[in-house]
């Protein structure tokens, strides 16, 4: 698929499946359509039409220096799904701080979108726990923070391993993106409290698990999910959170 | 299918890897039934997405390479090898 023109930059989306649509976006710095293309996607691609973006600075998207809040990439993500006739409303998902960016896009164009599922929402975004690990560590130490199967590809220390620690030092130290994400504000209760019936998906080993219960708690006719696994729950529960997602899209 | 096609069929995979790479070394690179996409290739999970696209653009609807992945479990498809792919559409009608 060409890559799409957008908000000043050229961004790149994957589609599979037919039917009705289902926007993925997936988390930060070792994030990509991938994340969801090898995982669930595939299976709600039977049923749907489903559309993975790769937000800004991620995949094979540009990765400018500025616009990793939460704002700015809803924005882009609006502008994908109108360049590729995505004008009704969509099923929405989100992992990690790709759910920010759904919940974003939720509350500034609810008419976008007619369910919403956040899987490990990081509240306030600044805690997002890879991230605050990330912070802390110099740039030799910064592989031990990553998931499993990311760490696999750093310690065979191939071409997998140069790419993706090249993608992580351009994203930490030549774009705002850490420094958009620390001051990416905490939405209040009442703002929250707009989106109604979310699926909410946490891992039960997760830092974030918390903050399910607090997001259950403030939208109305939310549905809160515990996996087994981490922040990852994507690799660390995909059969279980791929059903989870097919019975959102069900219901 | 004669071993012929098979042949044929793995010349247009090696092709579109090629293609998806887009760097020097892939030129050279040996690709054949047993290499490996992850440890002999060390494909990036976003490429072999690209590569999928290239699929089903290439073979269109026919080889339901989203539906072959959507029966695999993440280990499974970091093993995969080009065989695997050249099965794939070699079985489709």
């Amino acid at each position: 698929m060409p890559l799409i023109e957008t908000n000043g930059l050229r961004l790149n989306a994957v589609e599979l499946g037919d039917g009705r649509p289902v926007v993925m976006l997936h988390g930060l710095l070792v994030g990509s359509s991938a994340s969801w293309y090898f995982t669930s996607a595939p299976t709600l691609a039977r049923g749907h039409r489903v559309l993975l973006v790769d937000l800004r600075g991620h995949g094979r998207s540009d990765r400018p220096r500025e616009g990793y809040d939460s704002r700015t990439m809803a924005r882009d993500v609006v502008g994908v799904l109108d360049a590729m006739g995505f004008g009704g409303p969509i099923a929405l998902v989100g992992h990690s701080y790709g759910a920010l960016v759904a919940l974003r896009l939720a509350l500034e164009w609810p008419e976008r979108v007619e369910k919403l599922a956040l899987v490990e929402a990081p509240l306030p975004p600044s805690r997002l726990p890879d991230l605050q690990a990330f912070f802390a560590l110099d740039r030799s130490k910064m592989a031990e923070a990553l998931p499993q199967v990311t760490r696999q590809f750093l310690d065979r220390r191939g071409r997998q391993a140069d790419k993706l620690l090249h993608t992580l030092a351009e994203l930490s130290f030549e774009t705002s993106l850490l420094e958009d994400v620390r001051r990416e504000p905490d939405p209040p209760d009442a703002e929250l409290a707009r989106v109604r019936d979310p699926l909410l998906v946490y891992g039960e080993q997760s830092s974030c698990r918390e903050v399910g219960e607090r997001l259950a708690r403030v939208m109305p006719g939310a549905r809160l999910v515990v996996l087994p696994g981490g922040h990852n729950l994507h690799l660390d529960s995909t059969a279980a959170l791929t059903a989870s997602l097919e019975g959102w899209l069900r219901g | 299918m004669t071993a012929a096609a098979r042949e044929e069929i793995l010349k247009e995979v090696a092709r579109l890897i090629r293609e998806v790479v887009g760097e020097a070394w892939i030129e050279e690179a040996e690709i054949g039934l047993d290499t490996s996409f992850s440890e002999d290739l060390e494909l990036e999970s976003i490429e072999f997405v690209a590569l999928g696209e290239k699929l089903q653009s290439r073979y269109g609807g026919g080889v339901d390479f989203v539906g072959w992945l959507s029966g695999k479990e993440l280990d499974e498809i970091l093993a995969l090898r080009v065989g695997n792919l050249v099965e794939l559409i070699a079985q489709c009608p």
